[in-house]
């Protein structure tokens, strides 16, 4: 798995050139994205931001290879995932990325132990009891291992959900509204364990939210309109990005 | 409301579909034997009205009772009062008429025996108005005492043509030769309903038929004007008593009638598997109705949150049954034709010739398929229906997945109390002999105990039968799922149940009786060679057999018997003609009391079991009425035990037979070699005198077992055939199940897509989900059938089963390969899984 360097020397862990994604027939279509060219940087929490219709969930569901462009490029590493046929990109999610969804994350028959280790069982692999150990500890799940999601609160699904995006030390999570439906306390327990996750073990993660304060959480900001990237900010506070998102016309 | 419904419907069109062919084979079984039996009835009527047309009146002795079994057979009569008849006023012509035993043989030299049909003799009638539907197609009437007219079937099949030599058996002697002069039709049949047809000079069929100077009908037609009615009555006041005159009319439906009797154990048959599929897909209805109703409780929610009513909810949910029901029953009846016509293909291969008539649709069996199909399907979709009322408004806001309820302490009560009822029943039937009642009883009370059980049963025989698998990822993924939902996977396997239960019963009933044949024969059976006909289709084999083993220096013993029809009790039953000198020697009868001796000519030896039911004793008196002679006045002469090898709770001596039946066909003869000839050394030498009566067949007791058991295997063949349907449809029920869980779960598979689960690995888990629940089918199928098929078998030891085998490894053959057809059933739900769309499902909301 090498790493594509940019001249700064910080890695790219992902890159989108070019891409365009047209929904509905050529007469009728919606143009989602339009022509977007952007960059992720490696071990950097980045947020995607913008009204309903901006495109941003679009973008990250082609970034993660669930989704495909009408034109133009995706490439998480140096992999090009236009060109990966389905079970490559089966084996793309399974082995080098993470997914944490806004609800329904979990597996309902399975454990939350089971659950955390879904990627690397459907790999046949088995998950390095210490690294399990450690992130287990950093959601806080310790002693919510062997319950099923029913047994669980919208909070603990949604940690556990980010327990398992981490276990197999992917390249890239991209989380999708994963707050959505979390309380403010839980939501930010959540971010925090995001944000741990950065800063401690050195995890590229984007997301997708509506939220401010959970966009205050990012390293960088990214704001799409129209299909388009028209803003972005570093080193983000809520207040700041409340503002900007006044300025997209929200 | 119904607007809905209907469109929801056709929005699941494969659904549907698969709904709906669970009631569709059932309908068709209905279907198929309604249109079969009228088709096959309305042949016949055709057939009959043609063969009396021209005919007003005909003349037959009276017979003391009309059977099935006794058409075609009256007592013969003198064959002057022909001339009686035709002195009456208004008579145009009377001619006599005479049909008896003939067995042609073909050119190599083999009989020619059709399947079920008999094989006649005729005399041929002048007067070719009355001999109504037989007309001549090629050359003529016989004229010689050895010319002969065949029928155009016999002569299309065989070959032959006028000009022809032919060799012809009798009731008595052995072949004899005749020259075929001409090819008779009956109308645009070729032949009579597939009998075959030897006519002869009238006189030449008197004497060959033994009947000289008799007939045994004599037809008559009126001049114009005169109402056979009219006619009959003038008739019948010349007659001799004894005699009696009847019109066509008469004749003609006494015969049809004689047919659909003789057909209607067939329909019972058929209607049986069709119940039987009918309760497999009322379990398969049943259950998907339920996962319906579960998945669309929010849908229901929300009707009744806008102002639905339960009765609206109610309707719309029954309504959707009726739909199903009524493409259910309109599939059904179109293949049920179409079974109807395979069927009627299938008996002809197999020998039983029918004559043709176009496939007979009434509207009865219309009526019929679409009360049956639409009737099960709503029955079945009640409680779900009922169910769908309960839903309160509330749980339209709430998240739909509702948790699988728990199993109701009533439903284990009254299921647990069945079961443990059932299985003592079943265990009583097992300990001791003739215990159908307990054995029926126990069976069903099991088989509901169980059904209202299973969900409880589901999770841990999941567990257990799916730990070896529980290791890899899709197979531990497929046991849970299977025991998911406790309810859907039980009802889903009680489908498999039945059919498995069923198959597995039935093998281990045949088992058994085939073991039990091998036990009979050795030990009723003294006779070193057992003589039969070689067609089970034929009446009997001509006497001069035994006449002719009587002549060779190796036989040392020869014993005739004659098997007859006779009313007992007002009952018709079998009673059967020995020799007493020489019975006991070839047979162990297990006489009791009295003796064979003592059967004389008034003499009757009955089965000690129906003996001690009727309360005889050796010298009772014992009234029989026989077709012909009528009621006489015979004694009980002992009792005997052993029926298996005589085949008949009656046994007469033959003088006694000979005396009150017109037929001299022995149905067996029994063989025992002189002194210091071996079995091997009489086989051949029988063989080498009966070179003429290719009809008959010698075995000795090891090749009479083996056609025994050959015989059961056909049979149980055609039962399998069947039975399998019912698998069948309840693998269909797992489709069906599987598809719905699916859809269900689209979420979930999306998930599991979206974090790396392949495309094989989701249909993998399926498969195994799929093997799974059709493992826990094939599981208790197979302990019930074994436990059913023990209890029957046991209980039908009055029927001649006295050793109780049961098999192992044919039932548990059939249970794993019921298992593995689970993944035959996964293949669409499995790929439907596989083809979630990731973002659909994980992203919307």
């Amino acid at each position: 798995m090498s790493m594509v360097k940019s001249p700064s020397g910080v890695r790219t862990a992902a890159r989108v050139v070019n891409a365009t994604k047209l929904y509905g027939r050529a007469d009728s279509a919606v143009r989602a994205l339009d022509n977007v060219s952007v960059e992720f940087q490696g071990a950097a929490f980045t947020a995607i931001m913008g009204p309903s219709g901006s495109g941003k969930s679009t973008l990250l569901h082609c970034l993660a290879g669930l989704d495909t462009l009408t034109e133009g490029q995706v490439l998480i590493g140096d992999t090009d995932v236009s060109r990966l046929n389905d079970a490559d990109l089966t084996l793309l999610r399974r082995n080098r990325l993470g997914f944490i969804f806004q609800s329904y994350n979990l597996v309902p028959t399975l454990t939350a132990e089971e659950n955390i280790v879904l990627p690397l069982r459907l790999g046949g692999r088995k998950a390095d009891p210490q690294w399990l150990a450690q992130v287990v500890t950093a959601v806080g799940l310790a002693d919510r291992l062997h319950h099923t999601p029913a047994e669980l609160s919208g909070g603990q699904q949604q940690r556990v959900a980010a327990a398992r995006a981490l276990i197999s030390r992917p390249e890239i999570v991209f989380a999708d509204e994963p707050t959505g439906a979390l309380d403010s306390r839980s939501s930010a327990d959540l971010l925090r364990f995001l944000r741990h996750a950065v800063d401690e073990y050195g995890q590229t993660i984007v997301m997708v939210t509506h939220d401010a304060v959970a966009a205050g959480y990012a390293d960088r900001v990214l704001f799409l309109r129209d299909g388009r990237v028209v803003d972005e900010m570093t080193e983000p506070t809520a207040d700041r990005i409340l503002d900007a998102m006044k300025g997209l016309g929200e | 409301m119904f607007g809905l419904t209907l469109k929801g419907l056709l929005a699941r069109k494969v659904r549907l579909l698969l709904t709906a062919v669970s009631v569709m084979l059932g309908v068709a079984f209905v279907t198929g034997s309604l249109v079969l039996t009228d088709t096959v009835n309305a042949a016949f009527d055709q057939l009959y009205a043609g063969l009396t047309k021209g005919t007003d009146v005909s003349v037959r002795s009276k017979a003391a009772f009309t059977d099935t079994a006794t058409m075609g057979s009256p007592k013969p009569f003198d064959a002057k009062v022909v001339d009686q008849i035709r002195k009456v006023d208004g008579v145009a012509a009377a001619e006599g008429s005479l049909t008896g035993f003939a067995l042609m043989l073909d050119k190599s030299g083999k009989p020619i025996q059709p399947g079920g049909a008999p094989t006649l003799a005729a005399g041929f009638q002048t007067d070719r108005e009355l001999a109504g539907g037989f007309s001549m197609r090629k050359g003529r009437g016989p004229e010689a005492p050895t010319e002969v007219v065949i029928d155009a079937g016999t002569a299309r099949k065989q070959g032959f043509t006028p000009g022809d030599p032919i060799k012809i058996m009798f009731e008595t002697g052995g072949q004899r030769q005749f020259t075929v002069v001409g090819i008779a039709g009956f109308g645009e049949a070729d032949n009579l309903a597939g009998a075959t047809l030897a006519t002869f000079q009238m006189s030449t069929a008197q004497e060959l038929l033994g009947r000289s100077g008799q007939f045994d009908t004599i037809d008559v037609r009126g001049k114009t004007g005169i109402k056979p009615d009219e006619l009959r009555s003038r008739i019948a006041r010349v007659l001799p008593t004894g005699l009696e005159a009847v019109t066509s009319e008469t004749v003609s439906s006494e015969a049809s009638k004689s047919v659909s009797d003789a057909l209607s154990i067939f329909t019972k048959i058929f209607l049986g598997f069709a119940a039987v599929s009918l309760l497999v897909g009322s379990f398969i209805i049943w259950n998907t109705f339920s996962i319906l109703v579960t998945q669309r409780s929010r849908e229901h929610a929300l009707l009744r949150a806008i102002g639905a009513g339960r009765r609206q909810i109610l309707g719309s949910v029954l309504a959707e049954a009726v739909v199903v029901g009524l493409v259910a029953s309109g599939l059904g009846l179109g293949v049920g034709l179409a079974v109807a016509g395979g069927l009627r293909g299938l008996m002809s291969v197999i020998g039983m010739e029918l004559p043709s008539a176009s496939l007979q649709l009434h509207l009865r069996t219309v009526v019929a398929a679409f009360a049956v199909g639409v009737g099960i399907t709503v029955v079945a979709a009640l409680a779900p229906a009922w169910k769908a009322t309960r839903t309160p408004p509330i749980a339209a806001l709430r998240d739909a997945a509702t948790p699988a309820k728990g199993v109701s302490r009533w439903r284990l009560a009254v299921g647990g109390l069945l079961f443990v009822g059932g299985v003592a029943g079943l265990i009583r039937a097992m300990s001791a002999d003739s215990q159908v009642a307990a054995a029926g009883a126990g069976a069903l009370a099991t088989f509901f105990g169980l059904t209202m059980l299973a969900p409880v049963a589901v999770r841990p025989l999941v567990r257990v039968l799916g730990a070896p698998i529980a290791g890899s990822v899709t197979g531990g993924m497929g046991r849970l799922n299977a025991a998911r939902s406790p309810r859907r996977t039980a009802s889903t396997a009680t489908a498999l149940v039945i059919g498995l239960a069923l198959v597995v019963g039935i093998t281990v009933v045949a088992s058994s009786v085939k073991a039990s044949v091998g036990d009979v024969v050795d030990r009723a059976n003294k006779a070193d060679l057992i003589l039969k006909s070689a067609s089970q289709f034929a009446p009997g084999f001509p006497s001069g057999v035994a006449d002719k083993l009587r002549r060779v220096p190796e036989v040392g013993t020869v014993s005739e018997m004659r098997f007859g029809v006779a009313q007992i009790d007002g009952a018709t039953t079998y009673v059967a003609g020995v020799d007493p000198a020489t019975v006991d020697r070839m047979a162990n009868l297990g006489v009791e009391s009295g003796s064979l001796a003592a059967l004389g000519t008034d003499g009757v030896l009955v089965n000690t079991d129906v003996a001690t039911l009727k309360g005889l004793r050796v010298g009772s008196p014992f009234p029989v009425k026989f077709a012909q002679s009528g009621d006489r006045k015979l004694r009980v002469a002992g009792t005997f035990t052993d029926k298996t090898l005589v085949g008949s709770s009656y046994l007469v001596s033959l003088d006694t037979y000979n005396a009150n039946f017109s037929e001299r066909l022995d149905i067996a003869v029994l063989v025992g070699a002189r002194k210091g000839v071996t079995t091997e050394q009489v086989k051949q030498a029988a063989k080498a005198a009966l070179t003429e009566y290719p009809n008959v067949a010698i075995s000795d007791s090891a090749e009479l077992k083996k056609t025994q058991n050959d015989s059961v295997d056909q049979l149980l063949g055609m039962v399998y055939v069947m039975l399998l349907l019912a698998v069948v449809i309840a693998l269909l029920g797992v489709v069906n199940t599987l598809a719905l869980s699916v859809l269900e779960r689209t979420r979930e598979l999306g998930l599991l897509r979206a974090v790396g689960m392949t495309r094989t690995q989701v249909r993998s888990a399926v498969r195994w989900e799929a093997v799974l629940i059709a493992a826990v089918g094939a599981l208790l199928g197979l302990g019930l059938g074994l436990a059913f098929g023990a209890a029957f078998s046991r209980s039908l030891a009055s029927i001649g089963i006295v050793t109780v085998a049961v098999p192992i490894v044919q039932p548990l053959v059939c249970a794993v390969i019921a298992a593995l057809a689970g993944v035959v059933a996964a293949i669409f739900p499995a790929r439907r899984a596989a083809k979630v769309d990731i973002l659909r499902a994980v992203v919307t909301e």
